[in-house]
């Protein structure tokens, strides 16, 4: 193998015919930016939410009630304290607090909003490894008063209508007036966070349930005891809320979630892999025509080549390192561009930024492959020229 | 050194076939500096591609170096090509994105010559064509007569065991074309190199050593 003189001779012959090897280039750059740029924003999305579990922790579990239309008639409500009392039932769970969600007019000196609210139970703060920024979290002895905590969401909405320190102050939620007793630190959303926390305010869970008659309580969160294995606490808890005459509540880990957000991630990632190994192809039909045109401009010269001793493998080696170097350096600028927009993309989504190694190498990878798999057919094409034929054309 | 029997080479041409050599036969010994003269299209070019290994013939044999080419392969003869043969064409055939000194190295790329010792060896037949101070140039900034000069170096830089000139004073003019023959002669007589001139002027013919005449496909000892 020739390696050398056909690099620089690769380098001559694409750095001659400039403007048609950039237009090829687009096509091999696009394709390998945009596969880059999948992967790796596919592995960013998967480490940030792993990310996010592991700040939340692994003892994480949900219990919340199954949607289904018929099931909400017949079965009886999940009530507080048949909510309260699963760990004393169930050795397996270490804490376990209830809430209920709503949704309803939030008010404050004329300016009206729609926001959601929780009720809560004390230990939801624990529990969602929650910060106060200022004030108390919400009391045993709160019950059935109307004090909210708010959300950084709700926060930035007073702090526009001048008031920077909410504690104390007085806002009307679904036409009762509260008084804000706290606020709560914006908290990273993803895993089993109810989103509810940085977008609207928190009550009682006493509280809620006599502004909304209609909100029940379809979730518990809680944590288990010593990481209990899966089954074991899905058997604790099921036991003890059937024994309730409570059905159709699904126990969820923490680890279950995480091994279906992997799963998902990699269905995902596979998806948009294709996607950019579609305008692969498009770019290595491109990088074929190149040098399809390359041959033909270039016939003469084989033949003189072949005269003075090449061989037929030697010219179709000639011709690969050209498509070769052609989709290699394609597929820098591509991966270049690639990272750049996986990083474009995680700063606007607050993601957390890698560099995926295995994507750069993926990325040089398919560049070489679709190189000598475009690149074969003109490099065999150039090989087979007769001798003698080559030389006599112009 | 070289032989050919009976050799025939014939064409298709759409529905016609048309036979350029008839039964050629020849030989070329060892040290010879020597002409086939022949009008154009009485198949002398056809004879030279084949004894360049660039054709093959339809029937005959051809012997080289006591060798059948017939039974040969592409790397064979590619091997033949680059080690045996060298190459001067009447267009000279440079490659023109390479200086001199790079065009006359060529051969020895396809045997894996490192860059150092190519050039080396390039820089030697250069001077022995009187070149060696336009080693730099592209075969676009010399004249007619110094591009031949070049590819002679080329076809010489591998120790050929023959020199294969097909009209290589064909595109020059007459006084430029003469220095190329002086040159010719004076590399068989000092160096002993084996050359085989195609030509159809026998002002060049008559400088040869010996020479053949070629009319219709068939060779003449005159």
């Amino acid at each position: 193998m020739i390696i050398k003189p056909n690099i620089i001779e690769a380098v001559n012959s694409l750095v001659s015919a400039k403007q048609r090897s950039i237009l090829a280039l687009i096509g091999i750059v696009v394709g390998i930016g945009s596969v880059i740029a999948m992967v790796s924003v596919g592995s960013i999305v998967q480490k940030e939410a792993l990310r996010q579990f592991m700040e939340m922790g692994t003892d994480v579990i949900t219990i919340s009630e199954e949607f289904s239309a018929d099931n909400s008639k017949k079965n009886k409500k999940l009530n507080i304290q048949t909510a309260m009392a699963i760990p004393g039932h169930c050795p397996s769970i270490r804490v376990a607090s209830p809430y209920a969600s709503t949704y309803a007019q939030f008010k404050f000196k004329g300016k009206k909003d729609n926001i959601p609210a929780l009720g809560v139970t004390p230990s939801f703060l624990t529990i969602n490894k929650l910060n106060i920024d200022s004030g108390r979290f919400i009391h045993e002895l709160d019950r059935h008063m109307f004090y909210c905590v708010i959300g950084q969401k709700v926060a930035d909405k007073l702090a526009a209508q001048g008031v920077y320190d909410p504690v104390g102050t007085r806002i009307f939620f679904k036409e009762k007036q509260m008084t804000i007793i706290g606020k709560i630190r914006e908290a990273p959303m993803g895993g089993m966070r109810p989103y509810e926390i940085n977008e609207g305010i928190m009550l009682p869970l006493s509280t809620l349930q006599r502004l909304d008659r209609e909100a029940a309580i379809r979730n518990i969160i809680a944590r288990s005891r010593d990481n209990a294995a899966r089954d074991q606490i899905e058997s604790e808890v099921n036991a003890y809320l059937s024994q309730q005459n409570l059905n159709g509540m699904k126990v969820r880990t923490a680890e279950e979630l995480i091994a279906q957000m992997q799963k998902q991630m990699k269905l995902f990632t596979l998806l948009l892999g294709t996607i950019g190994s579609i305008s692969l192809v498009v770019g290595g039909i491109g990088v074929m025509n190149v040098m399809l045109v390359s041959v033909a401009e270039r016939t003469k010269e084989i033949g003189i080549r072949r005269a003075l001793g090449a061989r037929e493998g030697d010219i179709l080696f000639q011709f690969l390192v050209e498509s070769v170097l052609l989709c290699i350096v394609g597929g820098f600028m591509g991966i270049a561009i690639g990272v750049g927009a996986s990083w474009i993309i995680s700063y606007y989504a607050k993601w957390q930024f890698a560099v995926s190694y295995n994507s750069i190498g993926l990325g040089v990878a398919v560049a070489v492959a679709v190189g000598v798999f475009f690149g074969i057919y003109p490099a065999r094409q150039a090989a087979r020229l007769s001798p003698i034929l080559a030389l006599r054309s112009d | 050194m070289i032989q050919l029997e009976n050799i025939h080479k014939s064409f298709q041409m759409g529905p016609v076939t048309v036979e350029v050599l008839k039964g050629a036969s020849l030989t070329i010994g060892q040290g010879q500096l020597m002409a086939i003269v022949g009008q154009s299209g009485c198949g002398k070019s056809t004879l030279m591609n084949i004894i360049g290994l660039l054709d093959q013939p339809t029937s005959g044999t051809y012997t080289l170096n006591g060798k059948a080419v017939a039974a040969m392969n592409d790397k064979d003869l590619s091997e033949i090509r680059n080690r045996q043969i060298g190459f001067v064409f009447q267009q000279f055939n440079l490659l023109t994105k390479l200086t001199a000194l790079q065009n006359v190295a060529l051969p020895l790329v396809y045997r894996g010559v490192g860059e150092k010792e190519r050039h080396q060896a390039a820089r030697a037949v250069l001077e022995k064509v009187g070149m060696l101070e336009r080693e730099h140039h592209r075969p676009t900034e010399l004249s007619g007569g110094q591009q031949q000069r070049v590819a002679i170096a080329r076809a010489l830089v591998g120790n050929p065991a023959i020199i294969l000139a097909d009209e290589p004073t064909g595109a020059l003019d007459t006084r430029v074309g003469q220095e190329i023959m002086d040159l010719f002669i004076r590399l068989n007589r000092e160096e002993g190199i084996t050359i085989f001139v195609i030509t159809h002027d026998m002002a060049i013919a008559r400088q040869c050593s010996s020479f053949v005449r070629m009319h219709d496909g068939v060779i003449h000892d005159h």
